[in-house]
């Protein structure tokens, strides 16, 4: 391990890490340039370097990444990535308050923070904590996207019914293309183009970011800009001070981030909106939340950039890539020559450690990059509305069109995004059909599965034994019931309060 | 007001300068003379993408002009075969290409291409099918497994990626005369490793690629083909089970045939080169050197075979 440290302290490792953090800072700003794609466009370029200081580069880019895809979240409640789902839901409010510099100095720290406990885990954990994964099946993962599901309590807003009936929605649309176990094609209507389903990036991209334009447009006459921002001095230590005044809160999104990023599968966006739902749980007062609660983006952002470093421990403890960024870079590997898994760890653990070594710097490469940039990057918000809003619409069209070189992304991009301008007006959040659109690729391969594996042992055994199981049904059980107790709370509340008036 | 403007300048100058990256390229007489672009019609770091990355520097050296790797993901290689099919038959797009996926693919008539029809370069490399269990498996051999399934027939899960991974399991599973219980996986080998570590499904159907990368923590029962993969050692191999799966280049349908053989000569001088050759039998794979016609009777025979 401490070969390793050495390896990546070495200059030029660092210098091409930075190298890759400035990448991953514009890939994950730009909706539709996901973290993967910008690794596997890195890949050609990282032949030219031996192979600590190539992998390390595209560790930065990832890493800094899952940081940069919550600026467009906050600023203009565009995630950058999936995985910057939930930092929007506070983010943005923040912004709208005159709050976007604290917004993206939180998420820059938090960023780091969740990195540094991922890269932790990934040197010091890696194998007690692969063997935990392992023990998640398919009806684990099957509980697990049912638990995620419970979040909707949370993302509703108002009414309860029209969260579920947005979660169904999203999950509906998850459903188009080839079915898994009989591969049948569904809701594709006879056009090809739809048999590989609605890519998840260009449905979120449309989800979120053309509904942000149409009412910008619609406002255009109101509004010249999204918010007012004056930069203000001394703000990035007062911050962090604010962040760390709920260390509990700190190490749970940590620990869930790192855990979730582990699962192969899962993923930083399951991560993120775990961690968020949690957060909410188990804080005092959660009035706030939804409405530019610092906590909500701390711990999207610890999560999902704990998930990046978490979801690399598969990839070196048994060849099996946590992430999609992590497949490339397994790629990236092999084409090296080098079998990334046990037998990596075995001839080449320097190697190993070095990689650990060079993610945990990225998380402070990162926050050293994006506190300095933070100033400047907050002013997007002083473009004009009328310029903003092309701009953000010619990125969208640009992302969603690049993420598969599809241009039929970018129609569905665009169906979706009127789509949910249109229910938004009646009282939809857009929230729980991207929920749906995350958790459907989750939930029904993992459902068929485990019937499948029903078959030869038995439903009552395959679904609702073993610890993990237990306990996830409980947890499940436990949101359930508190999301209805408190609405009805609140509903007895409200009725009391309209006697008392009339 | 200047601020903005800079900021504004920054971000159309940086796509402006990916643009400028991304169409660059060297510049010569005769076909070919501007860059070509190789399609991966599955997502990166995949078996796929490992052979277009094993081929692109050598085929950029033998042709002297940039070949340029893009992914069209989706529908099992359909999308990214399709796009092909509507692709200008000059021999500046050319694709990947799977055996029998895309036979099977290319079987639905809503797919719009068909599998016989495009310009074959050639075939590349073979992996053949492989069984495998997790290392401290009951199983230790073949025979175990087969014991067991007869004991207890249907019991025992094996996992497969998808209709593929079905068919040949089911065509093993005919040659043993065992039954069992099979579970699909959808987005590749890889998320079925962790099913078959974690003991959630007791084997899993893979190949002989799969096999040699995981070998640290699987064990291969039987591998199919007439012979041994010397990367596996001792493996058995089962005559009768004739699963491959053969990964190859290929062009439009209609693609000059002066191209596709300039294309071709490319091909195999880069196969041929020691780095690559190595490469490709150290992973498990079967090396093959093709001209454009065993390649088209080669796919020919695979539709005869599964196009039904």
């Amino acid at each position: 391990m401490i070969e390793g440290l050495y390896q990546a302290l070495s200059l030029s490792t660092l210098l091409w890490l930075t190298v890759g953090v400035m990448i991953g800072m514009i890939v994950g700003t730009l909706p539709g340039l996901t973290a993967t794609m910008g690794t596997a466009l890195l890949v050609p370029f990282t032949f030219a370097l031996p192979t600590g200081e190539g992998i390390a580069m595209l560790g930065g880019l990832y890493v800094c990444a899952m940081f940069s895809d919550a600026i467009p979240a906050c600023l203009v409640n565009t995630p950058g990535t999936p995985a910057a789902m939930a930092t929007a839901f506070d983010g943005h409010p923040m912004t709208l308050q005159g709050r976007g510099q604290e917004a993206i100095v939180a998420s820059c720290f938090s960023s780091a923070l969740g990195t540094v406990f991922g890269a932790g885990c990934y040197l010091l954990l890696a194998w007690p904590l692969i063997a935990i994964a392992l023990k998640f099946g398919p009806p684990e993962f099957c509980w697990l996207g049912v638990f995620a599901l419970t979040i909707i309590g949370s993302l509703a807003g108002d009414s309860i019914l029209k969260g579920l009936a947005g979660a169904a929605i999203g999950l509906l649309i998850s459903c188009i293309g080839i079915s898994h176990g009989n591969e049948l094609s569904r809701f594709t209507f006879g056009i090809p183009q739809l048999q590989g389903g609605v890519s998840l990036v260009a449905g979120l991209i449309g989800i979120f970011a053309i509904p942000q334009v149409l009412s910008m447009v619609s406002e255009l006459r109101r509004k010249e800009f999204i918010a007012e921002y004056k930069p203000k001095g001394g703000e990035t230590l007062k911050t962090i001070k604010k962040v760390m005044e709920h260390p509990w809160h700190v190490l749970r999104s940590s620990a869930i981030g790192s855990f979730i990023g582990i699962l192969p599968g899962a993923g930083s966006p399951i991560a993120a909106l775990v961690s968020y739902n949690e957060a909410i749980r188990w804080a005092k007062d959660k009035s706030q939340f939804g409405k530019g609660d610092l906590r909500g983006v701390t711990a999207s952002e610890i999560a999902n950039n704990a998930a990046a470093p978490a979801a690399m421990i598969p990839l070196v403890t048994l060849g099996v890539p946590g992430s999609s960024p992590a497949a490339v870079i397994a790629g990236a590997l092999m084409l090296r020559g080098l079998n990334p898994g046990p037998e990596l760890f075995q001839n080449d653990g320097a190697l190993v450690y070095s990689f650990g070594w060079s993610l945990l710097f990225a998380g402070i490469v990162t926050f050293i990059l994006g506190s300095l940039f933070a100033p400047l990057l907050v002013r997007i918000i002083r473009i004009p509305l009328r310029l903003l809003a092309p701009l953000i619409m010619l990125l969208a069209t640009i992302g969603a069109y690049a993420i598969r070189n599809n241009i039929f992304d970018v129609y569905i991009m665009l169906g979706l995004g009127v789509f949910v301008f249109l229910v938004k007006r009646l009282g939809f959040h857009p929230g729980p059909i991207g929920l749906g659109l995350i958790l459907g690729p989750i939930i029904e391969p993992s459902l068929i599965q485990a019937l499948y594996i029903s078959d030869a042992i038995g439903v009552g055994k395959v679904f609702f034994t073993g610890t993990i199981n237990i306990s996830l049904i409980v947890l499940i059980i436990v949101s359930v019931g508190l999301v209805v107790w408190t609405r009805r709370k609140d509903q007895i509340q409200e009725r009391e309060s309209a006697s008392v008036k009339s | 007001m200047t601020q903005h403007n800079y900021l504004r300048k920054g971000i159309l100058g940086a796509v402006a300068g990916a643009f400028v990256a991304i169409t660059a390229g060297s510049v010569s007489a005769g076909y070919p003379d501007k860059p070509i672009t190789f399609i991966v019609p599955y997502s990166p770091g995949g078996g796929s993408d490992q052979q277009a990355r094993r081929l692109q520097p050598g085929l950029e050296k033998a042709l002297g002009v940039k070949v340029r790797i893009i992914y069209k993901t989706g529908g099992g290689g359909a999308v990214g075969f399709g796009e092909l099919w509507r692709s200008k038959n000059d021999g500046y797009t050319i694709s990947n290409v799977v055996v029998p996926n895309i036979v099977i693919a290319g079987k639905k008539a809503s797919v719009g291409f068909k599998a016989g029809k495009f310009s074959y370069i050639g075939m590349t490399e073979r992996a053949v099918g492989a069984l495998m269990v997790p290392k401290g498996s009951k199983f230790k051999t073949l025979k175990d497994f087969i014991a067991e399934a007869k004991a207890n027939p249907g019991k025992i899960t094996v996992a497969g990626v998808g209709s593929t991974g079905k068919v040949n399991m089911a065509a093993l599973g005919s040659i043993l005369n065992i039954k069992y219980t099979y579970v699909p996986v959808s987005g590749g080998v890889g998320k079925m490793i962790p099913m078959l570590l974690g003991k959630h499904v007791d084997a899993g159907m893979t190949a002989s690629n799969h096999a040699v990368k995981h070998r640290a923590k699987l064990n291969a029962l039987v591998v199919a083909g007439s012979k041994k993969i010397p990367a596996l050692g001792n493996v058995p191999n089962e005559p009768k089970w004739e699963y491959m799966t053969t990964w190859g280049v290929m062009a439009p349908p209609g693609t000059p045939a002066d191209r596709v053989k300039i294309l071709n000569a490319a091909l195999l001088k880069t196969t041929r080169a020691p780095s690559v050759a190595n490469a490709i039998s150290k992973g498990g794979y079967e090396n093959l050197y093709q001209t454009p016609a065993e390649a088209a009777a080669y796919v020919g025979a695979a539709v005869k075979k599964f196009g039904n």
